[in-house]
């Protein structure tokens, strides 16, 4: 059963006027998202807007409460908006139901989340090629290989998850995500339970993954350093988009997350 | 995905072993019923077609009129005279008459010995081809004061050729004889479980009183003719007499649909009724188990939704594991269950082999395996809910609250399935009862219901119940707060013991209510201050009653006899009662007519209920079949209230007798003398018994006792049978706690960083335990007393007059409700306990 089989072929959406005219690989329109109701409702999405070009390495910035992590659910097909849209690779997320917005999940979507990435009674392997076997499909083994080869994992691959360290772990996830080759990747602080060398190694892994492989990451982060390997940082604050910086670096990145906080 | 399913199950062998053991106990139960009826069936079917094996022809007489839609076998005897008939037909080698008649016991010093179930007395055959015994010692009976007994008997007393040993026949006085040889049956030391004693055929027709008839004509070919013909030879022969002409293959068969009828009706069904209690209980526990890992497993599935697997694909995957625990449970407990039935059969006996069906594995798999997928397909489907978002987060929703559809539908399920009860048993008919699969039914819906609803009850009686373990500071606060916390999980627990402890309560109310009858039908009807009358088989000879009447200290010696008979075509009782003292012994109470009408020849009162369903007055004409197949018109004289003792149409002895082939007392009733006490005439009466060792001699308290004791024997059995499903409850209790405290790690560290000891943790989980078993008891003898009280009024007019609640009972049930809880919170308790501080509360 494949998404193309319940959805018919969408129709593109317009192109953004962007002047290197970018394929984009996400969209954000208007998103709102509100919690609750009344007198306690939260507007965590306060209408953003935001394009996510492909082949690119993209970090949402903000501070807790910002939205950022509310941004990347809802783009990533895990949470739906209160109003406005949300594409990838076409299609519109509103217009699918549940079954869908699996399927776009399963062929379109990797994840690698923070913490709890790993089926634990599942070895590395299986691990990696778990959305694969989700979708009945084997994989290719040239990318399959390819993508071992760049994890450094291929002596534990019968390990389970236990028997690997934190670091490990997350490469593992990362590899799974890009086993199935899917539009974008979104990754929910990924380093942010690891020290500072299995991070550079897991953020090095993700910057050969765009520049080598060709694929999309998206990446909330709280830390500058991590988004320092990116190709362009989205702040927000307040559910709202309040800056942009392409080209970061770790300097640049802090001088706006103080000016944030004024 | 199967992967996923394989290592999920194998991963947690102690979660597989707990969610196990429910089926592996439930099906032991299926399994070993099945077994051991099909054990019991084979070794009966292959002995039959060994004993018969020489027998072409049986003559027998016709069944008992009475007999209408029972298959009892049992037959008329016939006159003498058909043997002549019978060697006269060509083609027959040889004839025998055959005398069978059960009401034979043993006695050595006055003592009866040998088999409960008593011993038959039969002629032996000399014709090798026609005996159906085998001598294993000594030799066949040759003169009047020989006997040869069974194998069985003669272990069991100790008994070798040569030594005497006394015989009674239908508790008439017991005449003394010789061993002369000993015997099997068949290969069998006894006949299922019934000794034998042989004698000659002129000691047997006097002895067993046969009056010049036999109970079947055995019948051996010449060479050259086959069965089939000879039966018909014989048929035309007879043709005129009222006899059953069957080749000896046909005997044998029906014998064998007999007996297996008879051992499916009443070993196997009821103990089936019994095993699937346990399964439906151990569904409760499946079900649980699920609910929680479904819980505990959140993470993991939402990670496998967001990684794309379908709805269909989660709930495929949990319904896998279900499966797959099923199919090996299954299989763990049927080999149990054939271990169970072996145990069994050797207590009986030591030779019998085990016959093990593929029908008996098939079932028990089947019936494991489905009631566990069953089970878990609501906590699957609940699973498929879990948001992918979930994958994100680390804490699980605590606070469930109550979906009201299942609430409605609870109630809905409750309130039909009382309604449809209530309808069943009151406007069941007199005459077949109530269906007993409807009244299942409406009993299980009556559960499913109240299991349902039950968590709108948790959080209130919780709170009543956990009133008084607030005084225990704050393991006992807590308690009462985690067992509110997730009303449909701890109802759900609860309700496991529930349906045990209300099966029992309404079995127990159904006896209670009975005996309360029984009592007040004791005091009321019956004036007479002794009885007489045999514990085990039922009739005995009116020889006893005439050694009485030349007692001086007792007066109005009364005998009652009794006969099946067919009124229309209602099978009914006709008893018989001594008209000219029956002032004396009983008190009836008239709605009409009167209880004197009976001394005039072939007039009856009959009770009131029996009279409304065949629209009987005084002065009807009833016509009243006898087993023997006449037909007598009776005149209604009067009409009683019938109550827990006395029912059916009463007639005078002299009425009765002539439609009697044997006469036979069921009691004999008496008062002590003009001016004797009740403890002289009593001491009299036992000291006359002496002759007797298989009669009492009962004073009316004595007898309410017997009935007492029968009463709580049977209640015994009940405990016995419904405490498999109990146990399984219990175990549920044990699972759901070390599941819950499993998942509240985090929150057990937290409790003993801040400052709760060791002690005071085992406590909390205790409280915890017990409130859930006393929710399950509260629910229970609830439910369990409103069945039973249900079915009571419906059995009003058919003698349950009264209705009791054994309120000690309902208290007793309550407490041990009670101690089971702290039973099973000893092992979570102790987990609880051991909880590593340090470990639970820094994040992972």
């Amino acid at each position: 059963m494949s998404l193309t089989q319940t959805v018919p072929s969408p129709p593109s959406p317009p192109p953004p006027p962007l002047p290197d005219a970018a394929p984009i690989a996400a969209r954000a329109l208007d998103a709102v998202k509100v919690y609750g109701r009344g007198e306690t409702a939260v507007r965590a999405l306060d209408g953003i807007s935001a394009d996510f070009a492909a082949r690119q390495f993209t970090a949402i910035m903000g501070a807790s409460g910002s939205g950022k992590s509310t941004l990347l659910h809802c783009l990533a097909g895990l949470d739906r908006l209160t109003s406005g849209q949300v594409f990838i690779a076409g299609y519109e997320l509103g217009g699918l139901n549940d079954h869908q917005l699996t399927l776009l999940r399963r062929e379109k979507v990797g994840f690698i989340f923070q913490s709890l990435n790993l089926v634990p009674t599942l070895n590395a392997m299986e691990n990696i090629v778990l959305p694969l076997t989700i979708a009945g499909r084997k994989p290719d083994q040239a990318v399959l290989d390819a993508v071992i080869q760049m994890t450094g994992l291929a002596d534990r691959l019968r390990h389970r998850p236990t028997e690997l360290s934190g670091g490990q772990q997350q490469r593992v996830a990362a590899a799974r995500a890009l086993v199935s080759r899917p539009e974008i990747i979104f990754a929910d602080e990924p380093t942010g339970n690891l020290d500072s060398k299995a991070g550079g190694e897991l953020l090095a892994f993700l910057r050969k993954a765009v520049d080598d492989l060709g694929q999309t990451i998206v990446m909330v982060t709280h830390d500058a350093f991590a988004a320092s390997h990116t190709d362009r940082v989205i702040f927000l604050a307040d559910g709202r988009l309040v800056q942009e910086m392409p080209s970061p670096t770790t300097d640049s990145i802090l001088a706006v997350v103080r000016h944030l906080g004024d | 995905m199967l992967k996923v399913s394989l290592r999920s199950l194998l991963s947690h062998k102690l979660r597989l072993v707990l969610t196990a053991v429910a089926i592996i106990l439930g099906v032991t139960f299926v399994a070993g019923t099945l077994v051991l009826t099909d054990t019991i069936r084979s070794t009966f079917q292959g002995v039959l077609s060994n004993v018969d094996k020489g027998v072409a022809v049986v003559v027998k007489g016709p069944a008992p009129a009475t007999a209408v839609g029972r298959l009892s076998g049992a037959t008329l005897p016939l006159p003498e005279s058909v043997l002549a008939k019978v060697k006269t037909v060509s083609g027959v080698a040889d004839a025998v008459g055959v005398l069978d008649r059960t009401g034979v016991a043993f006695l050595v010093n006055g003592q009866e010995v040998g088999s409960r179930e008593g011993a038959r007395g039969l002629n032996w055959v000399t014709d090798p081809q026609l005996t159906q015994f085998q001598l294993t010692s000594g030799t066949a009976p040759q003169s009047s004061g020989d006997v040869v007994i069974n194998a069985a008997t003669a272990t069991d007393a100790h008994l070798t050729v040569g030594q005497q040993v006394q015989v009674s026949f239908e508790a008439s006085a017991a005449e003394t004889f010789t061993i002369s040889g000993i015997a099997t049956w068949g290969g069998q030391t006894s006949i299922a479980g019934e000794g034998f004693a042989l004698f000659t055929l002129p000691t047997a027709e006097s002895f067993l009183e046969a009056n010049s008839t036999f109970d079947a004509i055995d019948v051996s070919a010449a060479s050259g003719v086959t069965d089939l013909q000879l039966r018909d030879d014989v048929a035309t022969t007879l043709s005129g007499s009222k006899v059953q002409v069957q080749t000896g293959a046909q005997a044998s068969s029906q014998t064998e649909q007999n007996a297996v009828t008879e051992i499916n009706e009443f070993i196997g069904a009821p103990l089936l009724v019994f095993a699937f209690i346990a399964v439906f209980v151990g569904s409760f526990l499946i079900a649980n188990t699920f609910s929680i890992l479904v819980a505990q497993r959140t993470q993991e599935l939402a990670l496998l939704r967001a990684l794309g697997a379908t709805r269909g694909q989660v709930f495929t995957e949990v319904i896998t594991e279900a499966a797959l625990t099923g199919v090996l449970a299954s299989l763990a407990g049927f080999l149990l269950g054939i271990l169970v039935a072996d145990g069994l059969i050797h207590i009986f006996s030591s030779s019998t082999k085990l016959s093990v069906q593929p029908d008996a594995l098939i079932t028990s798999l089947l019936v494991g395996t489905i009631i566990t997928v069953i089970a878990a397909a609501l906590p699957a489907r609940r699973a498929t809910r879990i948001a992918p978002v979930a994958a994100l987060r680390e804490s699980q929703p605590e606070i469930q609250d109550l979906p009201r559809t299942r609430i409605g539908f609870g109630l809905l399920l409750f309130l039909g399935g009382v309604a449809w009860l209530l309808v069943i048993l009151f406007t069941a008919s007199a005459a077949a009862g109530p269906s007993l699969e409807a009244l299942g039914l409406s009993v299980l819906a009556i559960f499913l219901g109240t299991a349902l609803l039950a968590p709108v009850l948790v959080r209130p009686v919780a709170t009543v119940l956990g009133w008084p373990a607030r005084f225990r500071g704050a393991p006992g606060r807590l308690a009462g707060e985690n067992a509110r916390r997730n009303p449909r999980r701890t109802a759900l627990t609860a309700a496991a013991l529930m349906i045990g402890l209300a099966l029992v309560t309404a079995v127990a109310v159904i006896t209670d209510s009975l005996e309360a009858s029984i009592n007040q039908a004791i005091d009321g009807t019956v004036k007479a201050q002794l009885v007489v009358l045999d514990e085990g088989s039922g009739g005995f000879s009116p020889q006893v009653a005439s050694t009485l009447r030349s007692d001086p200290r007792l007066a109005d010696i009364s005998e009652i006899r009794g006969s099946d008979a067919l009124v229309g075509d209602i099978s009914t009782g006709v008893t018989g009662l001594d008209t000219s003292n029956v002032g004396s012994i009983f008190s009836f109470s008239m709605t009409a007519g009167s209880a004197a009408s009976i001394d005039t020849l072939n007039t009856t009162i009959v009770d009131s209920t029996e009279a409304a369903t065949e629209n009987v007055h005084v002065g009807s004409v009833v016509d009243v079949t006898f087993p023997n197949g006449n037909m007598v018109e009776m005149t209604v004289g009067g009409i009683y209230t019938p109550d827990a003792l006395i029912s059916g149409y009463l007639v005078s002895l002299s009425t009765l007798n002539p439609q009697l082939s044997t006469v036979r007392d069921s009691d004999v009733a008496m008062n002590p003398a003009a001016g004797v006490s009740l403890s002289a005439a009593d001491a009299s009466l036992l000291n006359d018994l002496r002759t007797y060792p298989e009669l009492s001699g009962l004073t009316k308290t004595q007898y309410k006792n017997l009935i007492s004791a029968g009463l709580n024997t049977f209640l015994n059995l009940i405990y016995v049978l419904l405490g498999l499903a109990i146990i399984i409850a219990v175990v549920g209790i044990i699972n759901t706690l070390a599941l819950s405290v499993l998942e509240r790690t985090r929150e057990l560290g937290l409790l003993r960083a801040v400052g709760m000891t060791r002690g005071q943790t085992r406590e909390m989980i205790a409280w915890e335990s017990v409130i859930i078993a006393l929710i399950g008891a509260v629910l229970g003898l609830a439910v369990g007393a409103g069945l039973g009280i249900a079915m009571v009024s419906a059995l009003h007019n058919d003698g349950i007059s009264q209705t009791a609640v054994p309120g000690n009972n309902l208290i007793l049930y309550a407490v041990a409700a009670g101690l089971f809880g702290i039973l099973a919170s000893i092992f979570p308790a102790i987990r609880a306990s051991h909880v590593d501080v340090l470990k639970a509360v820094t994040s992972e």
